[in-house]
């Protein structure tokens, strides 16, 4: 009776009681498993989509201050935005061909692209007068607090996971609800504006901006790292360039963003790795495996 | 004669269900062996409130508390106290028998049980993550509850586990039970069946993602189209109902799958007798009574590997799968050949059942952590406060201030209501005593008709 090994069943008297405790007592849990840690320079790299975002949230900013105190020539701005677009279109076309080695000379999809960015840019010049009065009744501080907000919604809902399948993601839009937090900051912020041609410049460079960068991006995030580091650079250094000229504590703000989203959060999130507990055992429910 | 014991739960008669059975078949067990039991649950409106007796002398305080989802209270901390202080008193309970994860009141009941200085069991049912919000949040619940706890059970040795991990009790304090049936209400066919050409299988289930039915919904058509004998009998009913008609639809097998929907308890056995294999499709279970019920009804039984089912059964009369549809396929064939080659005997598989479980023994064994919950060295409160902050930065001070809270509150009612002007009970049902005034009141009336002002006084003491 008392050679009697314990066994882990329910079925059986066993001669034991009944708050034995047996050796084999919790050798079914299994801790962090599935856990695949990650290391710092591959988290600062992808961290850099949203670095990007945030110099394009302030080089918007920016601009936006120079046509509210008509320091830069809205129409300047306009043909600035239908620059970037084409270069943003041939961009897209280039990395098509990089990525997915399809040919050049699909011509039903430029004249698509033509078509539609003629149209959106017809109705914003057809609607212009209407979102500059939009907020005539409301006091600038409240569009300043409800821009900031909408802003800051828009960084924070964001899209910056790289695709994993990189055919899935052609025709998706990244993030619905942060693209259209944008938008509404920029409307709002446009109908603070004096003249149409103001608002129509700051509407088509705030599409540019939030509407259409961040669809190129999810395909930027394809491209070799040297790339990504290199237009991260690039953008970085023209917000903060920008920013300076209009504000010291904001450029120190700003600097402040970027270096904590771009070195410090990441070396946060590799510390805290070590805090990482995941319990599985046999009482996790079970992924049923169906074909 | 052992301690006064209350059950707390939420969940118990008139609904249905495994705790509510647990509760009811423990309390009715203990009861004949002498201990006095009562249950704390809360109200159903409008009928159900009040006091209520239950068969064989159970008596039900039920408690006019609002229920939110599926029969459960919302967790106050507090209303339950001035209810809970005056039954224990005039019940004089000694200790408290709480079942139950997710039931408020039973966690209240072990919270403020240290104020009157009755002695705590807990029963845990069921089994828990760790990685959803959910779960994150009922464990800590149920840690900061068995900080508090003299003993608890578990109904199964992957239950225990799950529990400790879950509340970071002591090992040593948790015991490990299992559930039990009433071996009479499930009886393999008689005369028994002769071995027929077509199998059927028998499934008994909610409908729902959790027993596994989208494994079902895969298997089904897989095992018929591959053994043209075999035919399924599908009891219960749950969202997933839809999925198994749209499959059966699909599939073309209205004449092989038959859908039963709901069924009482009472009807369980005669749907079982009708088959010979039992299949559970289960993703999570903590001790599967289904499994056991089944075989108690003399059908062989193929089941998911998940929770506490692979202890339940010895290995000849369970064929376990994992949850993949393969393997269900694979497992499933396995029994069909078993089954018809007629090596699996449900006369025999019945009364092994009989052996391994009933509810006689469960209520001996829980005895047995009654006794080791008294005998315990009670905590004294500036224990209780250590256990309380060493639950976590946040919610530690939290419950440090609900504590002493509490201890106010108990001080206020202490005043409010005295001890002296409780309605205590004196005498408690006994089913004895009611035969014997019974006896003398028949033996008096036949003697003296006239004198029949005697009437049946002090039967109970009851209000």
């Amino acid at each position: 009776m008392s050679t009697e090994t314990w066994e882990r069943v329910l079925w059986k008297q066993q001669p034991f009681p009944d708050n034995y405790i047996p050796d084999s007592f919790l050798s079914a849990l299994k801790k962090n498993a599935n856990f695949r840690p990650y290391s710092y320079w591959p988290l600062s790299l992808a961290s850099c989509a949203v670095t990007q975002h945030i110099s394009i949230l302030f080089i918007f900013l920016v601009t936006f201050v120079h046509i509210y105190d008509a320091s830069w020539d809205p129409r300047i701005l306009v043909w600035l935005s239908i620059g970037m677009f084409i270069v943003g279109y041939l961009v897209w076309e280039i990395l098509e061909i990089y990525i997915f080695g399809t040919r050049l000379g699909d011509f039903t999809s430029l004249a698509n692209a033509l078509k539609s960015s003629v149209l959106v840019f017809l109705s914003l010049l057809a609607l212009s007068p209407v979102l500059r009065t939009l907020t005539a009744s409301t006091s600038s501080d409240s569009i300043w607090a409800l821009t900031s907000c909408l802003l800051g919604l828009n960084v924070l809902l964001g899209d910056y996971t790289p695709p994993r399948d990189p055919k899935r993601i052609r025709e998706r839009l990244t993030s619905v609800l942060s693209m259209n937090a944008a938008m509404s900051g920029s409307v709002v912020l446009a109908s603070r504006l004096q003249d149409d041609i103001s608002v129509f410049a700051l509407m088509l460079f705030s599409i540019q901006m939030f509407a259409l960068f961040p669809i190129l991006r999810t395909r930027i995030l394809l491209t070799p790292p040297a790339t990504r580091i290199l237009l991260t650079i690039t953008l970085t250094g023209l917000s903060v360039y920008l920013t300076c000229k209009v504000s010291t504590i904001v450029t120190c703000i700003l600097i402040c963003i970027l270096v904590f989203v771009t070195f410090a959060a990441p070396a946060m999130l590799v510390w805290s790795q070590k805090y990482k507990n995941e319990l599985r055992g046999p009482w996790d429910v079970a992924v049923p495996q169906v074909r | 004669m052992g301690p006064s014991i209350a059950m707390i739960s939420d969940f118990f008669h008139p609904v249905v269900g495994g705790v509510e059975n647990h509760i009811y078949m423990l309390s009715a067990e203990l009861l004949r062996r002498g201990y006095k039991v009562i249950v704390i649950t809360h109200s159903h409106p409008p009928d159900r409130v009040g006091i209520r007796w239950l068969s064989p002398g159970i008596k039900v305080y039920h408690i006019p508390f609002v229920t939110i989802a599926s029969s459960a209270t919302l967790p106050e901390f507090f209303t339950f106290l001035p209810y809970f202080r005056n039954i224990i008193l005039r019940e004089h309970i000694q200790l408290i028998h709480a079942h139950g994860g997710l039931s408020s009141l039973g966690h209240e009941g072990i919270l403020h049980a240290h104020l009157l200085g009755v002695r705590t069991v807990f029963t845990d049912h069921s089994l828990f993550g760790f990685d959803d919000a959910a779960s994150i949040l009922t464990n800590k619940l149920l840690a900061a509850t068995l900080a508090h706890v003299d003993a608890a059970i578990c109904v199964s040795h992957t239950g225990r586990e799950n529990t400790v991990l879950r509340s970071n009790i002591r090992p040593s304090l948790v015991h490990v039970i299992p559930n039990a049936l009433v071996v009479d209400q499930f009886k393999p066919h008689q005369p028994a069946k002769p071995v027929s050409e077509t199998i059927t299988v028998i499934v008994i289930s909610r409908l729902a993602y959790r027993k596994g039915i989208d494994l079902l919904v895969a298997t089904a058509p897989k095992i018929c189209a591959k053994f043209p004998n075999v035919k399924f009998i599908i009891g219960g009913d749950g969202p997933k109902l839809i999925d198994l008609l749209q499959m059966r639809e699909r599939n073309l097998l209205q004449d092989r799958i038959e859908l039963r929907g709901p069924m009482k308890h009472s009807e369980v056995n005669d749907l079982l007798n009708e088959g010979t294999i039992f299949l559970n499709t289960s993703l999570t279970e903590s001790f599967g009574i289904a499994i056991v019920e089944a075989a108690c009804a003399g059908l062989y039984v193929v089941s998911t590997k998940v929770g506490g089912v692979p202890e339940v059964l010895p290995n000849d009369m369970i064929s376990f799968a994992l949850p993949e549809e393969d393997d269900v396929v694979r497992a499933m064939a396995e029994a069909i050949e078993l089954v018809s080659e007629g090596r699996h005997d449900p006369q025999r598989a019945h009364s092994r059942i009989r052996n391994f479980y009933n509810w006689g023994l469960v209520a001996k064994r829980t005895e047995k952590v009654y006794d080791f919950a008294m005998n315990s060295e009670p905590t004294e409160l500036p224990e209780r406060i250590r256990k309380t902050l060493a639950l976590g930065p946040f919610v530690g001070p939290i419950y440090l201030i609900m504590l002493v809270v509490d201890i106010f509150f108990f001080r206020v009612l202490e005043w409010a209501s005295p001890r002296e002007d409780i309605d205590y009970v004196h005498r408690d049902w006994s089913f004895d005593n009611f035969v014997q005034f019974a006896g003398q009141h028949t033996k008096k009336s036949e003697k003296s008709i006239e004198n029949s002002e005697f009437s049946s006084v002090a039967v109970g003491s009851e209000e």
